[in-house]
């Protein structure tokens, strides 16, 4: 691929997501993901944690972002091609001489961009109504933490749209799949409270080290090399995602056309 | 003229999986064996029953499925190993409502295939404009799909077909579903489309509109090319025939079934209107048959009677036995 082509797929990229978010301002079941629900979860968190001081409700600020980042790509990043299936839209997107899993990458960052709001929300939530003073420890560290999550999360998302389409019994337990990540990843509390066994399950899941990045650098003072080893993490995941991703989208448009599934008529 | 596209030995089966205990795979042969060109800048038509295989060979030549057997070249790039080289030289459309964003305006759903397309933002800023215009919807290019008509949506399918100007172009049954006036306009698009020197493969089920646009056609039943000729040349295989209308009010089957197998009936149709049948009957004896049509259907019902020359439709039918 040459630079010209990572241009004009990056320009795609962006013209997918403003397409994608102008669609689903509409979308009731896209709002109460990324804004309600994050939102309960951040009121319940605040209440609870609300005589440990104003360093639990950042994390839980953090936290309630980071479930609804989750939610937002298990459910709508993950159900993104069944989506485009059921609407008829899936041969006319896999008939244009664009990579299609360049066009799902475009709706995976709208639905990160998105889900940000559910931070910034709760964050305004946690000021305005409880009353606290919330500063970021390490607010550069903090975004560029932000960033590569975002990266993190896209690439993971891509993982899982074409396992979802190829594989409908790993589909039904997607239910199941959103809140255990929400515990082992350490978004509203630290894996350190959890038994000893579930930490090499959180090591392997890149929203794990998404969380420990952005709780590390906005609450819990981590030192650079804890910050850079988390990044690296992400990074190296991120890779890895992308790879498989690639290959996933491979086979599963090849296996749509000889089985002629591109539709649902 | 150089060929545009050039199918050999084209074969696609579906595979579908019956039953929940014994469970077993049957196949369908929907395309089998099928060989043909088109020339560039030829408007060809596509002829053929529901199922005959019109639509999955618009899908294979789309590079939308695979093909079990054979091979099919567009501009000299196979359609299998070269599938990104094709899509960026055709446009297709399927017919029916289907394949655009409802929520998104006219207008930004062309922006967003256009960049699907990798085409120029300063160029699909003055391309859509006029593609919108040439569509007949200027004025409603800022309104939401959802609440345009089935014609509009139609013409806004033509004008995202058009984002990349592809040479080649599939229309599966564009006319479907849409009002007399909204398919003369249509099939007027698909005359200026053509006089661009676009090579265009249109399936239809109205013979008129194949006989009045395409140069050549191709007729399809189950599966297999029955006939490929100009409309002229196959309204040759009819040439021996006439056609005897008779309109009847609720004949019994057993009644239709006696008529068609007289020996003089060469094949016959019926064409359901409101209370009213339409028979029309093929045979070789032109206005000499209609006293033996007649007394086959004594005691019925029978409103007007008409002996005319066959048509493409006649010579459709006469190739496909019957089938509409």
């Amino acid at each position: 691929m040459n630079f010209k082509n990572l241009f004009i797929y990056w320009r795609t990229v962006l013209m997918v997501a403003e397409m994608t978010i102008r669609q689903q301002l509409n979308d009731g079941f896209v709002i109460f993901t990324i804004l309600l629900q994050p939102m309960i979860i951040a009121i319940l968190g605040l209440y609870m944690l609300k005589d440990k001081g104003p360093q639990y409700a950042m994390f839980v600020v953090v936290g309630s972002g980071l479930t609804g980042l989750w939610s937002s790509l298990l459910f709508i990043s993950g159900n993104s091609i069944s989506w485009e299936r059921w609407g008829g839209m899936l041969e006319a997107l896999v008939g244009v001489p664009t990579p299609f899993e360049v066009i799902v990458f475009g709706k995976n960052l709208a639905n990160v961009i998105q889900s940000l709001l559910s931070m910034i929300v709760a964050y305004i939530f946690a000021a305005l109504f409880f009353g606290y003073s919330l500063n970021i420890d390490q607010p550069f560290l903090f975004i560029l933490s932000l960033v590569l999550s975002v990266f993190a999360f896209i690439s993971f998302g891509l993982t899982i749209a074409p396992v979802f389409v190829m594989y409908r019994g790993v589909q039904q337990w997607q239910n199941a799949m959103e809140f255990p990540i929400y515990i082992l990843a350490g978004f509203l509390f630290p894996i350190a409270l959890l038994p000893n066994w579930t930490t090499p399950i959180s090591y392997f899941l890149p929203p794990y080290w998404a969380a420990r990045a952005l709780h590390g650098t906005s609450t819990a003072g981590a030192s650079l090399e804890q910050t850079l080893l988390a990044w690296g993490m992400m990074i190296v995941f991120s890779i890895i995602d992308l790879f498989i991703a690639s290959w996933l989208f491979k086979v599963m448009l090849y296996k749509a056309r000889v089985d002629a599934t591109l539709n649902t008529e | 003229m150089m060929n545009a596209i050039v199918i050999n030995h084209l074969r696609r089966v579906y595979r579908a999986t019956i039953g929940v205990i014994r469970r077993s795979i049957k196949e369908v042969v929907a395309v089998d064996d099928i060989s043909f060109e088109i020339g560039e800048g030829e408007l060809f038509g596509l002829l053929g029953p529901n199922g005959a295989g019109k639509t999955t060979t618009v899908k294979v030549l789309a590079t939308l499925l695979i093909p079990n057997s054979g091979s099919v070249s567009i501009l000299g790039f196979d359609i299998v190993k070269d599938a990104n080289e094709v899509r960026k030289r055709i446009g297709f459309i399927f017919g029916g409502e289907r394949g655009l964003y409802w929520r998104l305006s006219g207008i930004d759903n062309l922006r967003y295939f256009a960049s699907l397309y990798h085409v120029d933002p300063d160029v699909a800023k003055k391309r859509i404009p006029y593609l919108l215009e040439l569509v007949g919807l200027k004025d409603r290019g800022n309104e939401r799909a959802e609440g345009y008509s089935r014609g509009m949506k139609q013409r806004l399918h033509v004008a995202r077909t058009l984002l990349h100007d592809p040479g080649i172009l599939f229309l599966d049954e564009p006319t479907i579903g849409l009002d007399p006036v909204g398919a003369r306009e249509f099939r007027q698009v698909i005359l200026d489309l053509q006089s661009e020197n676009k090579t265009i493969l249109l399936t239809t089920h109205y013979m008129f509109e194949a006989d009045s646009l395409c140069q050549r056609i191709a007729i399809i039943d189950q599966g297999r090319i029955v006939a490929l000729d100009t409309p002229a040349g196959l309204k040759k295989h009819v040439s021996d025939l006439s056609v005897i209308e008779v309109e009847i009010y609720g004949a019994p089957q057993q009644v239709i079934d006696g008529l068609r197998a007289l020996s003089f009936v060469d094949s016959l149709s019926v064409e359901e209107r409101d209370q009213r049948q339409m028979l029309l009957v093929q045979t070789p004896r032109g206005a000499e048959a209609v006293p033996d049509v007649m007394s086959a259907l004594n005691g019925q019902r029978i409103g007007r009677v008409i002996v005319r020359e066959p048509t493409l439709e006649d010579a459709y039918v006469r190739l496909v036995g019957g089938k509409v």
